[in-house]
């Protein structure tokens, strides 16, 4: 229980020491932001004019923010290696566990801004909502995202120490992101589309799965990977 | 260093048996009613898959392995797993796509089955692009241990997409619980053809380890 609280503050601190950067270098953040945007209102033009939005609603509030939090998750590890920060973190007495957890609360925070965002314009521009169902709704961009960064960040992990580290870390990602997006999505579209909730309860339960399964790999293996030799 | 005769003997009894099993597909096995001549792609299909299915199996269980001993040997037989797991999926999807062009009318569909095959291959692609990004033999191994665990992770979950999405793919002939519905004699073909590709694959996966272990210092 002792070690089950002290891993939990060592993330906290790793988590608060990330988000102190993200807010003190605000550039990143605004760019982050604005890929989102700009991904949002892409669509805008690349639908048929025929198309309703409310039909590929899934797509237009996902896409945006698995690109733009790809590029926040990146940055999470990626920024250890200057000043070889890395190896200080290394030196410092906490488990890889607590500094996967630490990254992981750190860009929790982020993409959920992403998520915010997104779905207020998403409402703004193409009108889509999940009427009586917004808690559905948010709960399962929620475990979605969830699911999405246990994942990613365990693979930012992997990828920080490489050299095409940044260009790796999509390509062996998206692969192993596919079951989560194709829940992720069907479950949000059928909640776009005003079907009724049993149906979503399928997709929540399998995506929860995931992100345990995902949470559990990233605390085992964050460790194993950020090693030096 | 000494001579292996294991390798060569397990290459050559497991050649024989598949032989055997190809005489079997064509002179053996009878014709399937509905899908004609093509269902005989059937026999080299699920092997490749399964024999796919086990190397993957084996990357997982090697990179378990290597985390916790760091024993080089484990590793070399981890690459060497993963690297026929890339082949036998290729066999597994080129083998299907021909299959799907006739019993389908499509080389390709977005079949869950299909699609999370072809991710695994791209999965497992990552596996090797880690390894030759990284700077040094440690970080290599080690990293590339992490990509071969989560993969297989991915393994139950194309299992699970099976079931949540109605699938195309056809349903288990043989593995039911209920017992094969199928005529004996293709049971006895295909058991004959996996035995066989088995074999293949455990005397090509030492000859490659071996290879590893001569290419790598220890």
């Amino acid at each position: 229980m002792r070690q089950l609280a002290s891993l939990w503050r060592a993330a906290a601190v790793v988590a608060a020491k990330d988000l102190r950067l993200e807010r003190r270098g605000r550039t990143r953040l605004a760019a982050i932001f604005a890929l989102a945007v700009l991904l949002l209102l892409l669509f805008a033009f690349a639908l048929d004019p025929a198309t309703s939005p409310r039909q590929v609603g899934a797509v237009i509030l996902w896409v945006p923010v698995l690109f733009a939090g790809l590029l926040a998750v990146g940055r999470a590890f990626a920024q250890e290696r200057e000043e070889d920060a890395l190896t200080a973190l290394r030196l410092a007495p906490v488990p890889g566990a607590a500094l996967y957890l630490g990254k992981l609360l750190a860009n929790l925070a982020v993409v959920a801004g992403l998520q915010a965002l997104v779905l207020a314009l998403g409402g703004l521009f193409f009108g889509l909502g999940a009427g009586a169902h917004w808690g559905a709704l948010l709960l399962l961009l929620g475990v979605g995202s969830l699911a999405f960064l246990a994942l990613a960040t365990l693979l930012a992990a992997v990828t920080a120490p490489l050299r095409l580290g940044e260009t790796l870390l999509p390509v062996l990602l998206l692969p192993l992101l596919f079951p989560v997006v194709i829940f992720a999505a069907a479950g949000t579209q059928r909640l776009l589309l005003g079907r009724p909730l049993a149906e979503v309860r399928g997709p929540l339960q399998l995506l929860l799965a995931f992100a345990l399964v995902y949470l559990a790999a990233g605390c085992l293996l964050t460790g194993p990977a950020l090693e030096e030799e | 260093m000494k001579r292996a005769w294991g390798t060569p003997l397990l290459l050559a009894v497991g050649g024989l048996v598949w032989l055997a099993g190809l005489a079997m597909v064509f002179f053996y096995a009878p014709t399937e009613r509905t899908m004609g001549i093509v269902q005989r792609i059937f026999y080299v299909h699920v092997p490749s898959a399964w024999v796919a299915f086990l190397a993957f199996g084996l990357v997982a269980l090697a990179s378990v392995g290597y985390l916790w001993l760091r024993d080089p040997r484990l590793d070399a037989a981890a690459v060497a797993a993963a690297e026929l797991g890339l082949l036998f999926t290729s066999a597994a999807l080129i083998t299907g796509a021909l299959w799907g062009r006739l019993a389908w009318g499509a080389w390709w569909v977005w079949e869950p089955r299909l699609t999370l095959t072809l991710l695994l291959w791209f999965v497992y692609l990552g596996y090797f692009l880690v390894r030759t990004a990284s700077e040094s033999l440690d970080r290599a191994r080690r990293l590339a241990a992490v990509v071969g665990i989560v993969g297989a992770l991915d393994i139950p979950l194309i299992h699970l997409s099976v079931h949540w999405f109605r699938s195309q793919h056809p349903q288990p002939v043989i593995l039911r619980p209920e017992g094969p519905h199928a005529d004996p004699a293709m049971v006895e073909t295909l058991l004959v053809c996996l035995l066989g590709l088995t074999l293949v694959f455990l005397g090509l996966l030492a000859l490659r380890y071996r290879l590893e272990r001569l290419q790598t210092p220890a």
